[in-house]
């Protein structure tokens, strides 16, 4: 009778324990925790077709950028960055207008041709002659982006500050899509979902068309010859995009750092304490919530993106192109998330180091630049440990 | 008096064919909201009926389980976003409720102002 009672009390005491563990952090390019079989099964499929590299005969071009998804997302695990750079182009029409130049091939300008159309003198497609302003943009990592897809529009629209209301220099407004939504993907936040990415990242970026893209790219707004395409149109169907949506939303935000260095430790604890300091926090909000969602993965969830999700002035040095609501100079709070996988730094891929990217903000991130740079040795350092953790 | 018959029965004609049009402009219309099409940053989800002006069927083919249409419209959200002209391709497919949309193509997309 004694044994029966401490073998109960031992199995309650398991399942207890059990039940109330934090579920463990996902390694680097795994999936979410607590996804259900079914969705972890989704996840792995849907990076077999992320991994999935076209060639011309089954849709790839004839004007591409790259010839997968994982091509530009690869380092150090799929769904991470790529070396590439890309081309954007658009034309501003001051004091508000932009014209992403739908009609003559923008805003993503091809920087590939297949052997096809190479056959035909092109090689790719030149900026629209349209254009007022070229951009060039990196492949960001993708770990974490299913949380920021699950986060509430109310959320991005409660940090908003157009006018400066509150007087700390610091703006902040949500860009808004052509069909009038909160935007929050892209450099620009022009793409409101993870969704819509996928779907214009197909065509746009590996010239794959779909059933939502049904037409090829044109070469500024000339289409191409139908003899460089072998393919059927469309090349692909909505459940592969959706299959690729699946894997990017699961794909698990990067692992804390853990510092095992008492010294690191104390430094990467001094650089936080300088992030809020400088304000640096004002935009790279660290923390938000997602809504509740039928996922439990993505369940009132909080995700360390380190991002607002809206858009600033980041003064004229890093001005480039307009896009939907946002003008040349302004860009969306660039997410950290991840920021340790990077080689290259800003939208664009310019800087070499952290450091250097810090130095180059401008506009609203003014004084707090001024704060890093006035920082002793010391301090800089700490700081640049502590985001060397994110 | 024979003229004036054809005149009469070409003029019901046309006037219902139209009628007809119409009709099914403003079916599809409402069966576009919900529907996506394009992508990233050239990417149009029909929210309501509003959006989209001056609808126009460009051309339609059809067999027993599927019908295709080639359609024109404007497109505008907000005054603040701008309007677009676009050209589209809507699949329909016979489910036994009716006819449904599968997809919405976009075919080109012009900011008009």
């Amino acid at each position: 009778m004694k044994a029966k009672s401490v073998g109960a009390v031992l199995l309650l005491t398991t399942l207890v324990h059990w039940g109330c563990k934090t579920p463990k952090q996902p390694a680097l390019g795994e999936p979410l925790a607590e996804l259900t079989l079914e969705q972890r099964a989704q996840f792995y499929e849907g990076k077999k077709v992320f991994q999935r590299v076209f060639e011309p005969k089954d849709g790839l071009g004839p004007l591409f950028n790259g010839n997968s998804c994982a091509e530009c997302h690869e380092a150090p695990v799929v769904g991470g960055v790529g070396d590439e750079v890309e081309v954007h182009a658009t034309r501003f029409i001051g004091p508000n207008g932009c014209d992403p130049l739908f009609h003559q091939g923008g805003p993503v300008i091809q920087q590939k041709a297949t052997p096809l159309l190479q056959a035909k003198g092109v090689d790719k497609e030149p900026v629209p002659p349209g254009a007022t302003a070229q951009a060039h943009r990196s492949s960001p990592p993708l770990f974490g982006f299913g949380l920021v897809d699950a986060i509430p529009e109310a959320a991005l629209l409660s940090h908003e500050d157009p006018n400066d209301a509150n007087g700390d220099g610091i703006g902040g407004r949500a860009n808004r899509t052509i069909d009038g939504r909160v935007g929050r993907f892209g450099r620009k936040a022009a793409v409101a979902t993870l969704f819509d990415f996928n779907a214009g990242a197909f065509p746009q970026e590996m010239g794959v068309t779909t059933p939502l893209s049904p037409v090829e790219e044109t070469i500024n707004g000339a289409p191409v010859q139908p003899d460089t395409d072998p393919a059927p149109d469309p090349e692909i169907t909505v459940e592969e995009i959706e299959k690729v949506t699946a894997f990017v939303r699961f794909l698990a935000p990067p692992p804390p750092q853990v510092l095992t260095n008492s010294q690191d430790q104390y430094l990467a604890k001094r650089g936080q304490e300088l992030f809020g300091y400088l304000k640096c926090a004002s935009c790279h909000c660290p923390k938000m919530q997602t809504g509740p969602n039928v996922i439990r993965a993505l369940d009132r969830k909080t995700v360390a993106l380190y991002s607002d999700l809206l858009l600033h002035d980041m003064g004229p040095g890093l001005a480039d192109i307009c896009l939907e609501q946002a003008h040349p100079s302004e860009f969306r709070t660039e997410m950290l998330m991840g920021l340790r996988f990077r080689e290259k730094f800003l939208h664009d891929g310019s800087a070499r180091t952290v450091a250097e990217a810090i130095e180059r903000h401008d506009g609203e991130a003014q004084k707090s630049r001024d704060g890093y740079k006035a920082l002793s040795n010391e301090d800089k350092k700490a700081l640049l440990k502590f985001l060397g953790t994110i | 008096m024979k003229h004036i018959f054809w005149l009469i029965t070409m003029m019901v004609l046309g006037t219902r064919a139209l009628c007809a049009q119409a009709a099914e402009v403003d079916k599809m219309k409402a069966d576009l909201i919900g529907q996506s099409m394009g992508g990233r940053e050239k990417c149009w989800n029909f929210k309501s009926i509003e959006q989209s002006k001056e609808l126009a069927i460009k051309e339609k083919t059809e067999n027993p389980q599927k019908r295709v249409y080639k359609i024109a419209l404007q497109l505008q959200a907000a005054k603040a976003t701008g309007k677009y002209a676009a050209k589209a391709r809507v699949e329909y497919v016979k489910t036994p409720t009716g006819w449904k949309i599968k997809h919405v193509g976009l075919l080109s997309l012009t900011k008009a102002e």
